[in-house]
């Protein structure tokens, strides 16, 4: 267990300094072109190979882990905040509050998100900058997806209402916001955690299926999500095998995190 | 002068009334057990006295004294700064009762900080006082341990520890010990006597054993079917009980039995097979 540990902080510096340092590590930039060879195969020039427009994969590899490892766990720690906040008002206050919040959790869940964002995107003008729209994207994204994680800790908070300790404290005069932040919050928190790490590969491949319609991060930046959509040509992957890195990238990077957190739940 | 003077009718929604115009006082340093049956409403005595009996769905008429104040009329603001501060509570249930989530420390150090006025010495010192008085180790080690890593009589004594932190005029335990072993249930009983005597602590004593109430209260008061049916010293009770319920309660206490009801009982058994 403790290996698995060290691995997972190994892989996780690892992958902040490539993120950091993507521009000396990847200097032909995720945007120039080298005409003469597109389609390239891995080479000492592009260690990834080139794609169909002659770009370095490698170096867009590197700038789409910048773009979706830091909006996408921002996006979802959005959406776990508000996830915390409306679920745990709802599940603490209960009666008409609880009705209000769940009434606007209904309305969210039965949003038709995917028409809201076409709408969006709609209303930004066509000539907004690609770094512009990829902020638009993940905040929508983080304010849609809320919903359904904030009833779950609303049953949770409600359960926790009732329980024992939370009685005791009010015995003790704990009221209000601390009673919240003490007793109900850190008894919350594998909810909450479990809600933040499901969040961000959901949120990477959302904004990849936005992407396919053409609605999420605008050409030429590159995400995570824009780089495993090259992996719908099925037929030329086989010979191709380092174009999977993307996705086993997202993978490693993902379990990793996990690795972590698991350590950290042992105890509750 | 009574400290706490209790007139009060507890009903739950539109169901018969648990307690019936029950009537009880409590003088300062007093220690009076409340004994009834499970269910006789006696928790939610212990509730209404914290004011937290409605968040149960419960309805208190009539009125609760304390220290000349009425407390049935008062705001939830005012009654925060009772609670814990003046009257304390000990709850039933020791290890559902701790927070599984935070040490023990920062249960104790939170709960200081709701009454408490100084700094961080000052809590430090408190801390480590009461849980002395608890008889509990006043290390660091011990509170940064979780509910989860001490004893159950430990946790008894935290929640006891926690109780006491202000030094409440009137401590209230439901049912303390029943989730107890008996030496534990011992060991915790002769705690609550002996914060009685040393910080002048009144106790009100609730519980369903009849024994424990007259090894540790100097007053007992029996519930049955929502009434106080008799009030008196342990003594009084135990050898001249008045009410049918004292005497149905007395009978059914189990004895240790004597030699010659052993040698009865085993050679009933030999003959009969």
């Amino acid at each position: 267990m403790k290996t698995m540990r060290i691995v997972a902080i190994t892989v996780l510096c690892l992958t902040a300094l490539t993120i950091l340092g993507a521009s000396y590590l990847a200097p032909a930039g995720y945007e120039q072109q080298f005409r003469e060879t597109p389609q390239a195969g891995p080479s000492a020039h592009h260690p990834l190979g080139t794609d169909d427009l002659g770009r370095d994969r490698w170096a867009r590899l590197l700038y789409g882990m910048r773009v979706s490892l830091t909006l996408a766990p921002l996006a979802a720690l959005f959406t776990t905040v508000l996830a915390g906040l409306v679920g745990g008002i709802a599940g603490y206050y209960g009666g008409w509050t609880e009705r209000c919040c769940k009434l606007l959790i209904d309305l969210f869940l039965s949003v038709p998100w995917l028409f809201l964002l076409i709408t969006v995107r709609a209303v930004l003008p066509l000539n907004v900058s690609p770094e512009a729209s990829v902020t638009v994207t993940f905040a929508l994204l983080g304010l849609l997806g809320w919903a359904a994680s904030a009833r779950v800790i609303c049953t949770g908070a409600k359960d926790l209402m009732k329980s024992e300790f939370v009685w005791q404290a009010r015995a003790q005069g704990f009221s209000g916001f601390k009673l919240v932040r003490l007793h109900l919050l850190p008894n919350l928190r594998g909810a909450l955690l479990a809600q933040f790490w499901i969040s961000i590969p959901v949120f990477i491949i959302a904004e990849a299926n936005l992407g396919a319609l053409g609605l999420g991060v605008a050409e030429p930046l590159p995400s995570l999500g824009s780089l495993l959509r090259e992996l719908q040509d099925v037929v030329t992957l086989r010979p191709e095998p380092w174009r999977l890195l993307p996705l086993a990238v997202l993978i490693v990077v993902i379990s990793s995190f996990q690795a972590l957190l698991n350590k950290q739940e042992v105890r509750a | 002068m009574e400290l706490l003077s209790v007139r009060i009718t507890i009903s739950y929604k539109d169901k018969p009334p648990v307690l019936d115009d029950l009537r009880v006082d409590l003088q300062p340093g007093e220690i009076l057990g409340l004994v009834g049956h499970s269910g006789c409403g006696k928790s939610s005595l212990a509730l209404a006295i914290l004011g937290l009996l409605n968040l149960k769905g419960g309805k208190a008429l009539g009125s609760i004294r304390w220290n000349e104040r009425e407390l049935l009329t008062l705001k939830e603001k005012e009654w925060r700064k009772l609670r814990g501060k003046e009257i304390a509570f000990v709850p039933q249930s020791p290890m559902s009762s701790l927070n599984p989530a935070l040490r023990l420390g920062t249960q104790l150090e939170e709960a200081w900080k709701l009454h408490g006025q100084g700094g961080r010495d000052q809590m430090e010192e408190t801390v480590f006082r009461s849980l002395l008085d608890v008889s509990l180790p006043a290390k660091e080690e011990f509170l940064r341990r979780y509910p989860a890593e001490i004893s159950v009589g430990q946790a008894q004594r935290v929640l006891i520890a926690m109780a006491i932190l202000h030094r409440p005029a009137l401590l209230i335990a439901d049912e303390p010990t029943s989730a107890l072993d008996a030496v534990t249930q011992s060991e915790i009983l002769a705690l609550f006597g002996e914060l009685n005597r040393r910080l002048g602590m009144s106790l009100l004593f609730i519980s369903h054993d009849l024994v424990s109430a007259y090894t540790l209260c100097h007053r007992i008061a029996l519930i049955h079917s929502g009434k106080i049916v008799e009030c008196n010293t342990p003594q009084a009770i135990f050898f001249s009980p008045q009410h049918p319920f004292t005497r149905k309660l007395i009978a059914a206490i189990p004895t240790v039995p004597s030699a010659s009801e052993v040698e009865e009982s085993l050679r009933f058994n030999l003959f009969n097979s």
